[in-house]
């Protein structure tokens, strides 16, 4: 079989005729598309507002803690037991309420 | 008017809330991107599925069509897209004249192929090429010989698609080499 065979067989390839309905099928589809509400972006905003409140909170934890840990367990002398893991509580908490401040904040400014 | 200017001018329409204007497009469009399809795969019920999910995806991408090249070009790079994905999920081509994976094939493949008529095995034989061959020989006679078309929907330079046509061209014809030798086995076969 030499070249000029091969070019004149892919040459002839006959176009194929779709189904009767395939044009009303492909719009029916459109239409429920088109009706779609157009899908969602992802909040890059929020989320960087979110990293960089917990790098804050990591970078102000990082540093304050190690001077706070005497004093705060001088005023509490209930929770020295506690003295191993008051830096983390105290980390969760914060960032606990950061993010409820956050969410009520875009929720006054959806309803308002 | 010019088949790509009321193309042209339906998308805009469409663009502009008229949904219906897209029928136009899909009618004029329907029998050439279904045909793109069945060259990719020869099955004509995942060619209609291939040239449906294409539509969408034009519908979806309207809006970024600028019109800086022929409305033609811009959809039939975004079907050859489409396909090119949809190949990709359904796994590797079953056809292939390679003796190892032909004497695999299930059933009477084999068969079928020997008999089938030759102008058809050697456009089967175009879906056992790699890829980069396969889509520079299928879009390239689907535009009608034209290289530079062809180069713009593959997004590749009028040389490298000069050179893959050749690479690929003489890939089909060593395959048909093979193939010629089955067909003479299968003769004997049947005598």
């Amino acid at each position: 079989m030499t070249p000029e065979d091969i070019d004149r067989i892919l040459s002839s390839d006959d176009m194929l005729e779709p189904a009767s309905g395939f044009a009303s099928d492909v719009m029916d589809r459109v239409r429920c598309l088109a009706d779609e509400p157009p899908p969602r972006r992802f909040p890059w905003l929020r989320f960087g507002f979110g990293l960089i409140s917990c790098l804050i909170v990591a970078a102000s934890g990082t540093v304050l803690a190690p001077r706070l840990e005497h004093s705060v367990i001088g005023l509490c002398p209930s929770l020295t037991s506690l003295s191993g893991i008051e830096p983390e509580v105290g980390y969760a908490v914060a960032a606990l309420i950061v993010s409820f401040g956050f969410i009520s904040y875009r929720k006054l400014r959806v309803t308002t | 008017m010019q088949e790509d200017d009321q193309d042209a001018a339906d998308a805009a329409l469409v663009l502009a809330g008229d949904l219906n204007a897209f029928e136009g497009i899909v009618r004029r469009w329907q029998q050439r991107l279904v045909t793109l399809a069945w060259r990719f795969c020869r099955d004509r019920t995942l060619a209609e599925d291939m040239a449906q999910e294409a539509f969408f995806k034009a519908f979806r991408s309207l809006s970024a069509y600028r019109g800086e090249a022929a409305f033609s070009t811009w959809l039939t790079a975004i079907a050859l897209n489409s396909y090119r994905s949809r190949l990709r999920a359904e796994g590797p081509s079953l056809l292939s004249l390679d003796p190892a994976r032909t004497f695999s094939m299930e059933g009477d493949a084999l068969g079928s192929l020997i008999r089938s008529e030759g102008a058809e095995a050697v456009r089967k034989a175009v879906l056992t090429l790699p890829t980069r061959y396969r889509e520079a020989i299928v879009v390239f006679y689907f535009q009608e010989k034209s290289v530079a078309e062809t180069a713009t929907v593959l997004g590749i330079a009028e040389g490298t698609l000069k050179a893959r046509l050749h690479r690929g061209r003489e890939l089909l014809r060593h395959k048909c080499i093979n193939l010629k030798s089955y067909r003479a086995m299968g003769n004997k076969e049947e005598q």
